[in-house]
């Protein structure tokens, strides 16, 4: 077939036209400007003057970044693992499962991912509330003393990752299972007749084979919870929100609460950069780790 | 190099029973093809032997160990499956060693027979490869490996060629014709190619429709067929048939065709009827006198080494007759065909066989 290139391409860009300008329009342009925003000492909105590097080299010394920066990682290393981990395990156990249970089973553990952070703010705060929630009143059955587990800042982000983790895990679940239906059943037959037991099963069949799958999960969830804020946000109200700063926290606070746009962006560059390295270092970590094995 | 025996198995999926009854004696060394069209049940006895399908009734004996209710494992068969099943993530050589491991062989043990099996099959360069690295005969040839390794009481196959071009298949099944005769093993081969069935079986199971139509060597389902099924399924091109009734006649039954005309066959019947006759194309005779049943050639097909006469009789029933290379028949002429009468074959209305 003879095909008229230029005509082609002129049809092509025809297409993507609309992405384009839409794209370029609330992505590429605000990003440039909040690059260039995060070199003035402009307020929230206007211009402000050029200041240089000044707005990146007060950064070091900044206490507050310090914690932000630090409650992140604390909180991505909580979530992220634990999260990837309890959702392989949910995963294994549905795909036991049969038929009309098996779709029952996994419609409870995905449900919690289609509600709103603000219904599981407020299922979990009747859950752990020191007055009210119900966890108190089995803690008092048991004889424990009541923890105020949002106002207690070693609880706070061990708490909010669990939350976190109940509230993500069933994306991963499902991503989890496409891959365990993706192993041909005649691997495992094949394996049957190999006098595999079930540990060996896992250790040398199925984990190998779900490695792209966990890869990606682990990726996924580390861009997500880097990202972490309205549950912080949430479940800071009334407690110590200095003390469980996270890095979008931050951001907000210094652009909304202190109107420091120029600071407020320069955070926000240093966290884009931050998801950018670690995101590449994982995908290629895991790529090496998978050509290893 | 084991015995293996069905006794009376039976199997239902739900409320459909699949297998019935079913009962098979392999004796140790044998290779066995169990040769049926799709959904005869082929694959699921081959299974229900290697385990990978549980047996509802009956007994299952390998090597005179009552094997049912054994894990697939613990039956000491191997299989090799149509898709080859090697695990990707695995190197052929750690493909060979993991069942060997599994069972906790001594490594210089496990080393000495994936390399002697490698040696055997022509992999031994390709031994650091993973599966995704090698052709699809290659990967064949690392999926038989991981089999023969394990020294198993028999091998299992399930139509492990239907994935492979035609010359491969070819060149592979002549090769497992020779790796049989080398090993001695028990081999139980599910196809539904009567080519590779006629080839390498000792002897040949034909099923259909979930029942056993016939046992027997290569040759005798081929000349004896019991069933009208069998007949119709061995052979190519098919054996033909030609449909009327039968009446006593001098030396045994006369078979009188739809169109009044009688032939003479000499197969003892103890009743008559309603039959159909069986006649293999090579068993026909294009006469250039008048005798036999007139036949208008439709298409002719020069092979070289024979020639195939497509012809049709009067009452409109296709015959298939082979001619010698250089027949001289031409499309469109008027023929008599003759039958060699100790190759006519009668199927009653059940499509039982009758020979002479």
């Amino acid at each position: 077939m003879i095909r008229d290139r230029k005509k082609e391409a002129l049809v092509a860009f025809i297409l993507i036209l609309p992405f384009l300008s839409i794209y370029s329009l609330i992505f590429v342009y605000p990003t440039i400007d909040m690059f260039l925003l995060s070199f003035t000492d402009a307020p929230l909105i206007g211009k402000g003057e050029w200041v240089g590097l000044e707005n990146y080299t007060r950064l070091p010394n900044d206490r507050r970044f310090d914690t932000a920066f630090w409650n992140t990682a604390y909180f991505v290393l909580l979530s992220v693992i634990p999260g990837t981990f309890v959702a392989l395990a949910i995963a294994l156990g549905i795909s036991r499962l049969q038929g009309r249970l098996q779709a029952i089973v996994l419609a409870l553990f995905f449900l919690p991912y289609i509600l709103p952070v603000s219904v599981v703010y407020r299922l979990w705060d009747w859950t752990l509330n020191f007055q009210f929630g119900i966890a108190m009143h089995l803690f008092d059955l048991m004889g424990i003393d009541r923890v105020p587990i949002f106002k207690v800042t070693g609880w706070f982000m061990p708490a909010v990752a669990m939350v976190t983790v109940w509230w993500t895990s069933g994306f991963s679940i499902l991503l989890f299972l496409a891959g365990l239906r993706s192993i041909p059943n005649e691997i495992y037959e094949a394996a049957s007749l190999d006098n595999t037991n079930r540990w060996t099963l896992f250790r040398r069949i199925t984990w190998p084979l779900l490695w792209p799958v966990t890869a990606l999960v682990l990726t996924i969830q580390l861009i997500l919870q880097l990202k972490i804020f309205d549950q912080v946000y949430l479940f800071s109200v009334g407690g110590r929100p200095n003390d469980n700063l996270v890095m979008v926290y931050y951001i907000y606070q210094r652009a909304f609460v202190s109107n420091d746009g120029g600071r407020a962006a320069a955070i926000a560059i240093v966290l884009f950069i931050i998801v950018i390295i670690v995101s590449v270092l994982n995908f290629q970590l895991m790529r090496f780790a998978e050509k290893r094995s | 190099m084991a015995d293996i025996s069905l006794q009376n198995i039976s199997k239902s999926f739900g409320a459909v029973e699949v297998i019935s009854g079913l009962s098979l004696d392999v004796h140790s060394g044998e290779f066995v093809v169990f040769l049926g069209p799709s959904g005869s049940g082929k694959s699921t006895v081959l299974r229900m032997i290697a385990g990978l399908e549980s047996i509802d009734s009956g007994t299952l004996l390998i090597d005179g160990k009552v094997s049912q209710d054994l894990a697939p494992g613990q039956r000491n068969v191997a299989m090799v499956f149509q898709n080859y099943a090697l695990y990707p993530h695995m190197t052929v050589r750690e493909n060979m060693a993991f069942g060997l491991k599994n069972i906790r062989l001594a490594p210089d043990e496990i080393k000495r027979r994936v390399e002697e099996a490698a040696h055997v099959l022509e992999i031994s360069a390709l031994l650091d490869r993973k599966p995704a690295q090698l052709s699809g005969g290659q990967r064949q040839r690392v999926a038989i490996g991981r089999a023969i390794v394990k020294e198993p009481a028999a091998l299992l196959f399930d139509e492990p060629l239907s994935n492979l071009d035609a010359a491969l298949r070819v060149r592979t099944r002549v090769e497992l014709a020779e790796l049989h005769q080398r090993m001695k093993s028990t081999m139980i081969y599910v196809t539904h190619d009567q080519t590779e069935a006629m080839t390498l079986g000792d002897r040949i199971v034909i099923l259909n429709n979930c029942k056993i139509e016939q046992i027997g060597t290569p040759l005798e389902v081929y000349n004896t067929p019991a069933t009208k099924f069998v007949a119709s399924f061995i052979g190519s091109p098919a054996m033909n048939f030609l449909s009327g009734t039968t009446s006593q006649g001098k030396t045994g039954a006369n078979f009188v065709t739809s169109d009044g005309l009688t032939l003479e066959t000499n197969i003892a019947l103890s009743n008559f009827g309603a039959f159909e006759l069986g006649i293999r194309p090579e068993a026909i005779r294009i006469s250039d006198t008048a005798d036999g049943l007139p036949a208008h050639v439709r298409v002719v097909e020069r092979l070289g080494d024979r020639t195939l006469v497509y012809a049709v009789l009067p009452d409109g029933t296709q015959i298939v007759a082979q001619d010698s290379g250089r027949s001289g028949v031409q499309t469109g002429d008027k023929v008599h065909l003759t039958f060699d009468p100790s190759q006519v074959v009668l199927f009653d209305a059940e499509g039982k066989a009758h020979h002479s």
